[in-house]
């Protein structure tokens, strides 16, 4: 039996090493979101796009994963499916561990590289384009509404780690992170063309950005 | 009955501007919230000191429209439903969104006042869950929201 603790509390009980080492992982990532002192970390894939960041937030099988691999396919960077690092000046930066796709109803997940998909990771801090909060409803078409940037602003403070710990840090960088982003909401049909539409949109509403 | 207070915000939230938005954080009850301009408008001139007249009419000149004593009676009720306004002794009258609009006509050139409010998540639950059969040590952690504790696995 393989038993992990932090500190003094039981994290993970199992007799599959491979399990205790996946919930080791799981809860170091936890924690370093929870903990990062000069980083805000909000839950939501994120791809590089034409110099600028895309995030998508959303909370566990909100298909965030999906709709990023669907993106790598069509040519965007990966940075990451798991959480958008923002820095004090509201530069997106990577957290590109391999994306864990759930392949079925037991939610377990498959890890793959970004390379799998023809995808290159990204290095570089990207300021942010485009916020896209979607969820999937079956035979939809992706027509989205706009959000203001405060109404944008909440929605990333309902997917922020450490809102309740940190909240004058978390609020800070959200602010330096939306300045000039547009924000995006509505239902989503299949990953494949939700992301060529969003793709196309991004393009077309954020534009490359300017050196 | 006491004579009602005039509205005052509270000073222990953390606000930041999001062009003519504010986005307030209560951090006692962890709920985040958002100020359309209206509200954010007549939230930052509720010092306890002035009328909700006295508010209409700064607004007016702030914003070089008529702005109505019952735009800003409204904006203070739903400051007051966010639990955004220091505690009044006095309760308040219910304002009807569409006397407000019937006042002002449809197109009133301020927008209604608007408070949308959000639960700010704990870490865990904004963190990715567990799968089934996953090490867990409480519901929260595993996507089916069934932690067996007993065997220490998600179901």
């Amino acid at each position: 039996m393989n038993i992990l603790y932090a500190d003094n509390v039981r994290i993970a009980r199992n007799a599959d090493l491979d399990q205790v080492l996946a919930a080791l992982e799981t809860d170091l990532h936890r924690y370093t979101a929870e903990t990062a002192p000069s980083m805000t970390f909000l839950h939501a894939g994120v791809v590089g796009w034409q110099g600028r960041a895309i995030l998508l937030p959303g909370l566990s099988l909100s298909g965030k994963t999906t709709l990023v691999r669907e993106m790598l396919r069509l040519g965007a960077t990966y940075y990451s499916d798991e959480f958008a690092v923002v820095d004090n000046f509201g530069m997106v930066h990577p957290f590109s561990r391999p994306l864990g796709i759930r392949e079925d109803s037991t939610f377990a997940q498959t890890k793959y590289s970004a390379e799998t998909f023809g995808a290159a990771s990204g290095t570089k801090p990207l300021p942010l384009g485009a916020v896209v909060l979607c969820n999937y409803e079956a035979g939809a078409r992706w027509k989205p509404v706009s959000l203001s940037a405060g109404q944008g602003a909440l929605e990333l403070m309902g997917n922020s780690i450490s809102i309740r710990t940190k909240p004058h840090h978390t609020l800070r960088r959200i602010q330096k992170l939306v300045k000039g982003a547009v924000f995006l909401k509505g239902a989503r049909g299949e990953a494949r063309e939700s992301a060529a539409s969003i793709l196309n949109l991004a393009t077309t509403e954020i534009g490359p950005e300017t050196e | 009955m006491k004579e009602q207070q005039n509205p005052k915000a509270r000073v222990d939230c953390l606000s930041r501007k999001f062009g003519d938005e504010i986005l307030v954080y209560d951090k006692q009850r962890n709920i985040g919230h958002c100020l359309n301009s209206t509200a954010a408008a007549a939230w930052k001139l509720c010092d306890g000191n002035r009328s909700t007249s006295e508010v209409a009419g700064i607004l007016t000149q702030q914003l070089s429209a008529p702005v109505d004593e019952s735009l800003v009676q409204l904006a203070v009720e739903e400051l007051a439903k966010a639990r955004l306004l220091v505690e009044a002794e006095a309760p308040r009258r219910r304002t009807s969104r569409r006397d407000v609009i019937r006042t002002l006509g449809i197109a009133g050139a301020i927008a209604l006042p608007l408070v949308t409010s959000l639960v700010a998540p704990t870490p865990a639950r904004a963190a990715s869950c567990q799968a089934k059969g996953a090490p867990c040590v409480s519901s929260t952690q595993c996507c089916s929201g069934n932690c067996n504790t007993n065997s220490g696995k998600c179901h």
